[in-house]
């Protein structure tokens, strides 16, 4: 299998505020957030990065989608580095996170087509994909209703598609059924399991043992910004425990060698 | 260029497609000046039509009686059709041995204006004579002075008047008052010079204000920038896009200013619409256009800058707030000055030279179009750094993704 997404040595620190060393509490001026990091991921898999909140999941998909830039280490996706091609690989990706927002006043209609124009999709194509994304989320109905006045769930729906309109060949989900119902949840991990299938390379970030267990082939569990577990889910119940178990066991190590 | 224009065209659409700002954008600027400068115009003119004056004439003539009063038809004591003059103003006649009296009221305030005619003006009237006319008013008050200048302008037409019955004779009549010759289009131009600029830079600048800070510190806190930022197009032409957009939103705001302050004229200063547009040419209309659209590029560049710098909404306004008030003192300094300052470096200097070309076109400067040449260049020069820095801004995570 070729690896779409190649993660080396990827080292992450943000500087800390007065404040923010205060609710940290902390007198260091600088977090590690994310800690010599290498991991790949490939095409027709869906990869999963595990790990508790401040983990530093969110940090690496962001380096990941070049909405940050990293302080030392290298990413490839699909042959393109972070460091000189941000433009190409922002054409071969599709990043949806949270701090991603769509503006309230416009319709997903509008924004659809506005996306398209932004990613060089020609009118055709880009309308015949919103046809098929817009039917398959259930957006056509809703699709003259302003951003601002959609529920939650249809509004991660509407960012799903968006993020796709350009079918890009790796997808970065950041919590991916984050504040979902049930039912939008298996919308979206069908679809996510849908996309793997059509061999897009596809990176999650969770905390939820269930969602990894569910959709992912591999797992890497991160803790305080360093890989701790990167292999294929099978490899969790052949080594007698399960992704539970294995997860508390990592943290409680990392936090024994953490206050040494 | 096709990034730009995509960009361009959702940030009109947000307006645009927006009635509470296109209400608050483009109509209410130019409706609230209209308003306001209306009612300010009524008031003063109310002000001063309160009372027709109070004057006292010496030896007054049928002649010049007739020139303030307005001809009506009354009856003769036969119950014959005739007409009369109403008179407009309190005028009554005195005897010369009462004139110091009035002279006195009028410095104390309770008088308006006293008018000396020698004895029998009319009838002395002959080729050579000369006639000396005292005007006394009281400059400190407002209604003496309203008076003053009009019976100035009744004396003018009556001097006019002998002069024709004594046949060409120019000297007939001396004026004990300093007259300036009055040239309608100077006194508009100088007017205009010392008003507009500093209304014109204000204009633009609460246009910029009223929309920028939305576009980029309100996407910047509510996530839809980060949304644009990793998108595959150029950080520059999100800027470009942001910034070209943004001016043509903040021209038409300020045209609608513009249009509040025109359409306000007539009863702000009793002066007609066509009359204040007849002193400027096409060219200086050219002139002005090209000098707004360039100056809105740099106040558009500003507001961009602090607004990208900015972590929320309310912060860019804080912070935009004092260049502003920098933007009106600087538009003040036209009030101040004699004409556009002559030095072509000060041209060079964003908002200072906007404010010294205008005055230079609204005077009728010949070297206005040289001064909005170097005043485009710099300002284009200025703008580009600004959108260079704004692009700087786009890629820095530190203030893109601040919390």
């Amino acid at each position: 299998m070729e690896a779409k997404i190649v993660v080396t040595d990827l080292t992450k620190t943000f500087r800390l505020s007065k404040k923010q060393q205060r609710i940290e509490r902390t007198t260091e001026s600088v977090k590690v957030a994310v800690d010599h990091l290498s991991f790949e991921a490939y095409q027709g898999e869906i990869f999963g990065l595990l790990g508790p909140n401040g983990a530093g999941k969110t940090t690496t998909l962001r380096c990941i989608s070049t909405l940050i830039k990293a302080d030392s280490g290298d990413i490839y996706v699909d042959g393109h580095g972070v460091r000189n091609e941000e433009t190409e690989i922002r054409k071969r990706i599709g990043f949806l996170t949270s701090d991603l927002k769509l503006e309230e006043f416009f319709t997903p209609n509008y924004l659809f087509d506005y996306f398209a124009r932004l990613h060089s999709v020609d009118p055709e194509t880009a309308a015949a994909r919103k046809a098929d994304l817009f039917g398959k989320f259930g957006i056509d109905r809703f699709a003259e209703v302003k951003v601002g006045e959609l529920s939650t769930g249809m509004r991660q729906k509407v960012q799903i598609a968006l993020a796709l309109i350009h079918d890009p060949g790796v997808i970065v989900f950041d919590e991916p059924t984050n504040g979902l119902d049930i039912l939008t949840a298996k919308v979206v991990t069908d679809y996510l399991r849908e996309l793997r299938d059509a061999g897009k390379a596809i990176i999650i970030s969770t905390h939820i043992f269930s969602l990894v267990e569910k959709i992912c082939d591999r797992v890497g569990i991160i803790v305080n910004g360093k890989l701790k577990w990167c292999k294929p889910l099978a490899d969790v119940k052949a080594s007698g425990t399960d992704l539970e178990q294995l997860f508390f066991d990592l943290v409680a190590e990392e936090s024994r060698e953490d206050s040494r | 260029m096709n990034a730009i224009w995509t960009i361009f065209k959702k940030e009109w659409d947000r307006v645009i497609k927006d009635k509470r700002l296109v209400l608050s954008v483009m109509l209410l600027p130019g409706l609230m000046i209209f308003l306001i400068y209306s009612i300010m115009g009524n008031v003063i003119s109310d002000f001063t039509a309160q009372e027709p004056g109070q004057v006292a004439i010496v030896n007054p003539s049928a002649g010049f009686t007739a020139l303030y009063s307005t001809p009506v038809w009354g009856e003769d004591e036969n119950g014959d059709p005739v007409i009369v003059f109403e008179e407009k103003a309190d005028v009554i006649a005195i005897s010369v041995a009462e004139a110091q009296t009035y002279r006195d009221r009028i410095d104390a305030g309770d008088w308006d204006l006293l008018i000396v005619f020698p004895e029998n003006l009319e009838a002395d009237l002959a080729p050579g004579y000369q006639a000396n006319i005292e005007v006394y008013h009281n400059q400190n008050e407002t209604q003496s002075a309203t008076v003053q200048s009009r019976f100035s302008g009744y004396l003018t037409v009556y001097a006019e008047l002998l002069r024709q019955t004594v046949y060409g004779e120019t000297d007939v009549l001396m004026l004990q008052t300093d007259s300036v010759e009055y040239d309608d289009e100077k006194a508009m131009g100088m007017m205009m010079s010392t008003l507009l600029p500093m209304l014109v830079v204000m204009f633009l600048f609460s246009g910029a204000m009223s929309i920028g800070p939305e576009s980029i510190a309100g996407e910047k806190e509510r996530g839809t920038m980060a949304t644009l930022l990793i998108m595959p197009v150029k950080r520059s032409e999100i800027a470009l896009g942001k910034v070209l957009s943004l001016s043509v939103l903040a021209l038409i705001s300020a045209l609608s200013s513009f249009l509040g302050i025109i359409s306000s004229l007539p009863k702000m200063m009793g002066m007609e619409v066509s009359q204040v547009l007849a002193i400027y040419d096409f060219a200086d209309l050219a002139l002005m256009l090209v000098l707004l659209f360039s100056t809105v590029f740099v106040i558009v560049g500003l507001v961009a800058v602090v607004s990208a710098f900015s972590k929320s909404l309310k912060e860019a306004g804080t912070l935009i707030m004092p260049l502003y008030l920098i933007t009106i003192v600087i538009g003040i300094t036209s009030m101040f000055s004699e004409g556009a300052v002559s030095g072509w470096w000060f041209y060079l200097l964003p908002m200072y030279n906007t404010v010294q070309s205008l005055t230079a076109i609204l005077l009728s400067d010949s070297l206005a179009p040289w001064y909005v040449l170097i005043t485009v260049a710099a300002n284009l020069a200025v703008t580009a750094g600004l959108v260079y820095l704004l692009t700087r801004m786009f890629h820095s995570e530190k203030i893109m993704f601040a919390k």
